[in-house]
């Protein structure tokens, strides 16, 4: 039997007759700072080279609460659509300190989970103003990193090719 | 994905690596004490970090962990007789105490006194619970001795087992954090296995394949919640601890025993993984146990007289297509252990991880290799203790338990979290 069609063809030396196909970025990511505090991070971190990743800034929410009621900057300033951001998006990834995003997470949780794309939240700091804001991310980020620091959005995002 | 400076960094466990310092800080899981289980009981082979070792037990019960090449010749001590307080070289005589000190070189002069400037590296090797322990770094630094709840109730309330695993000990362990694979992987074991069936959690687990994932800081390392939808109103947290370097535990099932792990490395393309199982409160079933010898739950069913599974790479692990079409075995392969292993060396010896495509879901892996990382560097650059030497980050336990939807599981689950001896496991 030939090595390559057993198990026992996981070796080192089998290991170099593995498609070397390039890989392209994985994740089409959008990065958004949901309250004052996170946007000094988003900034830091947008300053990476990125392959595909954009940064957001999510100044509030008019009333009613609706995606399309969301007042969303990019990094640089340029005012920005929601749903023009989601286009071809498949994961986002959101940034707070405190709950005073919760409504905006809300928003772009429910428009998130109706587009199919997954979510992440990261809340950075400790105490009584990160619980609240964990609590507020929560029902809408399939994956929560509650206790996060600046190096784990940097963490993150380089894990998933953004 | 990792670059690939951070892989090697991550997987060299080798002696003056900066992982294989970290390794060499803490206690480990050496060998099973069943595998020294006399005085003067025959030596053991041991291969840990990269160093070839002896294992003996001499004729007063003293452990000794010593290097395995006689200091004359170099020949392996594995021939060696252990007799009268001392491992003996088959080859021209030479003994050792269990302190790797020379105490007999039989071609020189009685009274001479040369033996006493020959002494082979070893180790400390100590027995608590089943296991024998070894700390392998500067002995100026020895940490006290391990405190894992497993290896401190009554003998009857546990137990423990070890297998080879061809693979590097990092993706190994990265299994024991990866929640998301138990759905599918290991759905077979969650209707079949005798040490995980019936538990109302195992419901919720097959009801619910799209978990939620929190990854929180703890002092020792993480845990990993997992949260699935339960009745109204609620969710079906499962909480996995993860104690740096390669501890973690399974959440618990029912009153089924709890169980966990330990990776050890053997080299940079093997590793052992210690299996365990114990319940806090109660000895584990006759059922129980004959379950485990026969490598149900964890466990595994080894070659008799090795640690080698009888499922391995060199048979295609027993694959069996009719198991895996009607899905009595989601991948075919028997035994949750094996099941992981099979996989996890499938990958190769040490994984690329330059070429990985992770998703938000690996949270809890991408998080836990940062705190590696972070921990291994700080050990070199500026000799900071890393997580989990601290026996008293050594008591946790994993839980699942069913909370309201407003309730963060770090805050409702702390004393479920912690290992207070006497108290039963949160479960499900």
């Amino acid at each position: 039997m030939l090595l390559s069609s057993c198990a026992r063809a996981a070796t080192a030396a089998e290991a170099a007759y593995r498609i070397d196909a390039p890989i392209a970025p994985a994740r089409a990511a959008r990065v958004v700072a949901l309250d004052g505090g996170a946007v000094g991070v988003a900034r830091r971190v947008a300053q990476h080279p990125w392959a595909s990743a954009r940064f957001l800034v999510c100044e509030g929410i008019a009333d009613g609460g609706s995606a399309d009621g969301l007042l969303l900057r990019r990094i640089d300033g340029a005012p920005a659509v929601l749903s023009v951001e989601l286009d071809r998006a498949d994961v986002v990834v959101m940034i707070a300190t405190e709950d005073g995003g919760a409504a905006c997470a809300s928003a772009i949780g429910r428009a998130c989970a109706e587009l199919g794309i997954m979510t992440a939240g990261l809340v950075l700091g400790e105490g009584f103003e990160s619980a609240a804001a964990v609590a507020a991310l929560r029902p809408h980020a399939r994956v929560l990193l509650p206790s996060a620091d600046e190096s784990d959005v940097t963490e993150l995002l380089t894990a998933l090719r953004a | 994905m990792l670059k690939k400076e951070i892989n090697d960094l991550l997987t060299q466990t080798g002696n003056g690596t900066p992982m294989g310092e970290m390794f060499r800080q803490y206690w480990m899981p050496a060998l099973l004490a069943e595998e020294l289980p006399e005085n003067d009981s025959p030596p053991v082979r041991v291969k840990l970090l990269s160093e070839r070792m002896i294992a003996f037990r001499d004729s007063l019960g003293r452990y000794g962990l010593i290097d395995e090449f006689c200091a004359h010749r170099g020949a392996s001590l594995w021939f060696g007789r252990n007799e009268a307080s001392g491992l003996r070289c088959s080859y021209h005589g030479w003994k050792y105490d269990v302190t790797g000190q020379c105490i007999e070189v039989p071609s020189e002069a009685d009274n001479s006194s040369f033996c006493q400037n020959v002494k082979l590296t070893a180790y400390p090797l100590v027995k608590i619970g089943d296991i024998l322990w070894t700390y392998m770094g500067d002995p100026q630094k020895t940490p006290d001795l391990p405190e894992w709840e497993f290896a401190h109730v009554a003998p009857e309330q546990t137990y423990t087992s070890k297998r080879w695993q061809q693979s590097n000990w990092l993706q190994a362990f990265e299994g024991g954090i990866d929640s998301s694979h138990v759905t599918f992987l290991h759905s077979g074991g969650l209707k079949n296995d005798p040490l995980f069936k019936g538990a109302k959690g195992n419901d919720y687990n097959m009801n619910d394949t799209k978990p939620f994932f929190e990854v929180a800081d703890s002092e020792g390392g993480l845990f990993v919640g997992a949260r699935r939808n339960a009745e109204e109103g609620t969710y079906y947290w499962r909480i996995t601890p993860w104690v740096m370097p390669s501890f973690t535990m399974v959440p618990p099932r029912g009153d089924h025993p709890m169980h966990g792990h330990f990776w050890i490395p053997i080299d940079d393309e093997n590793c052992w993984a210690y299996s365990f199982d114990y319940h806090p409160v109660r000895a584990l079933t006759e059922a129980e146990r004959q379950a485990m010898l026969e490598g149900r739950g964890v466990h595994s069913k080894n070659i008799p007289g090795t640690y080698r599974p009888v499922a391995n790479l060199d048979n295609d692990y027993l694959m069996d297509r009719e198991s895996q079409r009607t899905g009595y075995n989601y991948s075919g392969v028997e035994g949750i252990a094996i099941q992981d292993s099979s996989l996890q060396e499938s990958m190769g010896p040490i994984v690329d991880r330059t070429k990985e495509r992770l998703v938000p879901a690996d949270s809890g892996i991408i998080k836990a290799r940062q705190k590696l990382r972070k921990a291994v560097i700080a050990l070199r650059d500026e000799g900071v203790t890393p997580p989990g030497v601290d026996t008293a980050h050594h008591h946790v336990r994993s839980a699942a338990i069913v909370l309201p939807v407003a309730e963060s599981f770090m805050d409702s689950c702390r004393e479920a979290v912690s290992a207070t001896p006497g108290t039963p496991q949160t479960t499900v």
